[in-house]
């Protein structure tokens, strides 16, 4: 119900409009400007809004929109960031190669940093508690002739957001207005001009440099008209709410724990040669997986998904033990790992890591599988950081005149590496729709247009969030139980049943 | 004369409606107010040679307030639209043998729309919104230069207006003149024209003023007893240049269309997807009826013009093409299915 009743918000018969929609008088000096009107406003300039703008100038038919993006960070500062070759962000996400066919569609893919980007071929997926595991192997599909086929491909989020800017400044300054630094203050429906458009259903945003930024308090507020406006603002969408659009969901209590690790050379040399794996454990005991992804030069991030405790514990520990306990994660069995999760921190100043003398004793008496990750070694000075996990799906994503995109839209948990690429499906879709809709006439801000792009992603997103959660709740149970046999049966029917398991693959792969 | 109050306009109305004698007044008011459209105001209801009937007219103007509804009555109507903009590119990529030696990859916006029954805009505002604001853009896949569209009915137009208000572009192309609303019918637009024409004393008529003339969803309701589709055709096509298409849509008057369109669609909630009433499936007209009383219009409005370059030797072109709506899905151009129901059709002057 709340979907039509948002979907229903500014519609007003216009012989009803006067009455009802009454234009809002403003305290001000002097009249209230003409807002300035622009085709499509993108609220937030994280990759799925960078990305639709990126989109909708690299189309010849969308091109000539006249389009504005209001970010409150710098965006000087994204533009310029700059990493020594052997750190990283300790924010990374992995690209399925069908978010890598959109990003070379729209001209995007070349201006990365490939230094700074790793494919992986394989995946290593194992529960904790039973030890079956499902192997994602392309290997198996192709020929030994081919190259083996990418499941994913890992890039930060600053070089992915930097390349995008790159992609935006290529194509020019006509009918471009970016706003960096800047904050919606308020928006609002515009008025009725007797002497102009009647803007009376339309958002207007007034726009404020933002608090943080001194340098630019002098520039007064602007007024922008949006034909469409799109909500690529995050969880908070502050455009979500004046959408009146309603969203369901719930805090997982977890957290996710993201570090930058370096690892040690592998032994046994990989065929093909550079061939990359991504591990992830399900650790049942702790409160969620462990994944271990692949960067550049021997180089992983790591992301835990563990109970607030347990991350608080682990930001806590010194970063030898931190590294002990990524290593443990990964061998030792859930009652080891609880024990370890209790010890006593001790002071970086401590000469003995008692966290890797456990380690090393517990080694001797647990067998190991064969596909476990290399040991890792270091972790980066100040990349061990933790973000609460959630979920969250909006009731819609379109109201006339508004679109949500990426985090407005959809949080889910970070299990299946998918939050990033379904924003992305969503800038794909968004920026196809918007395209139908000047081909044929239509007004991009309408609900009939926006419908193309709800219809598409909606469901699909429900779809992917809802298995992750599934996902979630099934390693959540921790013991030998029938769920913990259930899980075990499901993982190694997938793994022996070809076509299944070939089927799930696509799934990851991000296409149908 | 356009400045006239509009309540003695009114009380004239209804003074044309007792008499039903024809006010030479508001034929004239047309020419006054032909270039500048902000100045028009409203004609009169019913007219002498109207081809619409009274009935037909109060149940659209019932329909009028929730024209603009996405969810409305009027949605599958809505759903429609971007196929005639594909159809129409359709008809400009055959037909565009005169343009082919020139290959830009960007044609000239260049071709001026008649919209005839345009209803409350569904149609004419979205190709007012593909023509281009400023000359020096590149034309878009409907070529448009200008849009001119008719309705009987007072209501609808007023609907159409406040809605194209809403679109600084459309609106924008309304004050310019590029765009406008004309509440009038066929046959007053045709006799103005005409007159226009003689007024200018040209020695042999050159053909109408438009490359594009529409139908949508018109030649369905238009009353017998006043008129009749060929004549209504034949109007139509007078009023389009030489090489010009006039391109519609209508219903097949047929079994299954008349399950499809008068039992399942206008079945109540939640069956139905159009009003009750919105059709009379007598008024349907078959694809091949069209096909013949549009070439006999194109011979006609080809034999009347004097023109040396012998078009009226020309091949006649006639395209047709299906459409099916699935719920769910929306409509799809299903070529073959022509008699099944819907249909797109056009004919070249």
């Amino acid at each position: 119900m709340s979907a039509s009743r948002s979907a229903l918000r500014p519609y007003v018969c216009s012989s009803c409009r006067h009455g009802v929609l009454a234009p809002r008088r403003r305290f001000s000096s002097k009249p209230a400007q003409n807002p300035e009107i622009y085709d499509v406003v993108c609220v937030g300039g994280g990759p799925a809004g960078l990305g639709l703008l990126a989109a909708l100038r690299a189309s010849p038919v969308t091109s000539k929109l006249k389009v504005a993006l209001v970010e409150s960070q710098d965006l000087d500062k994204a533009r310029s960031w700059d990493l020594p070759t052997h750190e990283f962000s300790n924010r990374v996400s992995s690209l399925t190669p069908s978010s890598v066919a959109f990003l070379r569609r729209i001209g995007a893919l070349e201006l990365l940093d490939t230094d700074r980007v790793q494919d992986y071929q394989q995946m290593q997926v194992w529960d904790g508690e039973t030890g079956s595991k499902i192997s994602f192997d392309w290997a198996e599909e192709t020929s030994p002739f081919e190259d083996p086929r990418t499941v994913a491909t890992m890039t930060e989020n600053a070089n992915l957001v930097r390349a995008l800017l790159s992609r935006i400044e290529a194509s020019g300054d006509e009918n471009l207005k970016i706003f960096s630094k800047t904050t919606v203050s308020s928006i609002e429906n515009g008025s009725d001009h007797p002497d102009g458009p009647d803007l009376s259903a339309w958002p207007v945003l007034t726009v404020a440099p933002s608090e943080a930024s001194p340098a630019s308090t002098s520039e007064p507020p602007v007024r922008i008209a949006a034909r469409l406006l799109v909500g690529a603002d995050g969880i908070n969408s502050p455009v979500r709410s004046f959408a009146d659009i309603a969203t369901e969901g719930w805090d997982y209590n977890r957290h996710g724990v993201v570090a930058t690790l370096a690892l040690s050379d592998s032994e046994a040399p990989t065929f093909p040669a550079g061939m990359r794996t991504a591990f992830q454990r399900f650790l049942p005991a702790l409160g969620g997986p462990i994944a271990l992804l692949p960067l550049p030069n021997n180089h992983a991030t790591l992301v835990w998904s563990t109970t607030p405790e347990h991350a608080a514990y682990l930001k806590s520990l010194p970063p030898n033990a931190f590294i002990s306990m990524v290593n443990a994660a990964f061998r030792l069995s859930m009652t080891d790992l609880k024990y370890m999760m209790k010890m006593k921190r001790v002071g970086e100043e401590e000469e003995v890591n008692q966290h890797d003398a456990e380690l090393t004793w517990r080694l001797q008496h647990t067998p190991q599988p064969n596909h476990i990750p290399p040991m890792v070694t270091g972790v980066q000075e100040r990349s061990v950081a933790s973000f609460p996990l959630r979920f969250r799906h909006a009731s819609t994503y379109i109201s006339p005149r508004v679109a949500l995109i990426g985090d407005a839209a959809h949080v889910i948990h970070p299990l299946a590496g998918q939050g990033l690429n379904l924003g992305l499906g969503d800038v794909a879709s968004l920026s196809n729709t918007i395209e139908y809709a000047v081909t044929h006439g239509m007004d991009v801000g309408d609900l009939l247009s926006l419908e193309r792009y709800s219809t598409e992603r909606w469901g699909a997103n429900a779809k992917v969030g809802g298995v992750c959660d599934l996902l979630h709740k099934l390693y959540n149970v921790p013991g030998q139980g029938p769920v913990a046999w259930g899980r075990s049966l499901g993982l190694n029917v997938i793994d022996r049943l070809p076509f299944v398991k070939g089927f799930l693959m696509r799934q990851a792969e991000g296409g149908a | 004369m356009a400045a006239r109050p509009s309540l003695s306009r009114v009380s004239r109305v209804i003074n044309s409606l007792a008499s039903t004698s024809f006010s030479s007044s508001s034929s004239s008011s047309f020419s006054s107010s032909s270039s500048a459209p902000a100045s028009l105001s409203p004609s009169t209801f019913l007219r002498r040679h109207s081809s619409v009937s009274a009935d037909e007219l109060s149940h659209f103007s019932g329909l009028a307030n929730s024209w603009w509804d996405p969810m409305g009555p009027s949605r599958v109507l809505h759903l429609m639209n971007p196929l005639r903009h594909e159809f129409i590119a359709t008809c400009l990529a055959t037909g565009d043998t005169s343009n082919s030696t020139g290959n830009t990859t960007s044609p000239p916006a260049n071709l001026h729309y008649l919209d005839i029954g345009c209803g409350g805009g569904i149609f004419a505002e979205s190709l007012a919104r593909t023509i281009p604001l400023t000359p020096s853009v590149p034309g878009t896949p409907t070529r448009a230069a200008s849009m001119t569209a008719i309705d009987p009915s007072p209501h609808l137009i007023r609907i159409a207006r406040a809605h194209a208000r809403t679109d600084p572009t459309v609106d924008a192309h309304l004050r310019s003149g590029h765009f406008k609303y004309l509440n009038t019918t066929l046959e007053e637009l045709s006799e103005r024209l005409l007159k226009e024409e003689e007024a200018k004393e040209a020695e042999q008529p050159t053909g109408g003023k438009f490359d594009m003339v529409t139908l949508f969803e018109v030649i369905e309701h238009i009353d017998p007893n006043t008129s009749t589709p060929a004549t209504f055709l034949t109007n139509a096509l007078r009023l389009l240049k030489p090489g010009g298409w006039l391109v519609g849509s209508t219903i097949a008057r047929t079994f299954p269309s008349f399950l499809v369109n008068q039992v399942i669609a206008e079945a109540p909630w939640p069956v139905g997807v159009v009003p009750r009433g919105t059709h009379e499936w007598s008024k349907f007209v078959n694809p091949d009826e069209l096909e013949g009383w549009a070439k006999d219009g194109v011979r006609t409005v080809r034999s009347q013009l004097h023109n040396p370059s012998g078009s009226q030797n020309k091949a006649l072109e006639w395209l047709c093409c299906g459409v099916m709506y699935f719920p769910g899905l929306g409509w799809k151009m299903v070529p073959g299915s022509e008699s099944w129901g819907n249909y797109f059709w056009a004919v070249r002057v």
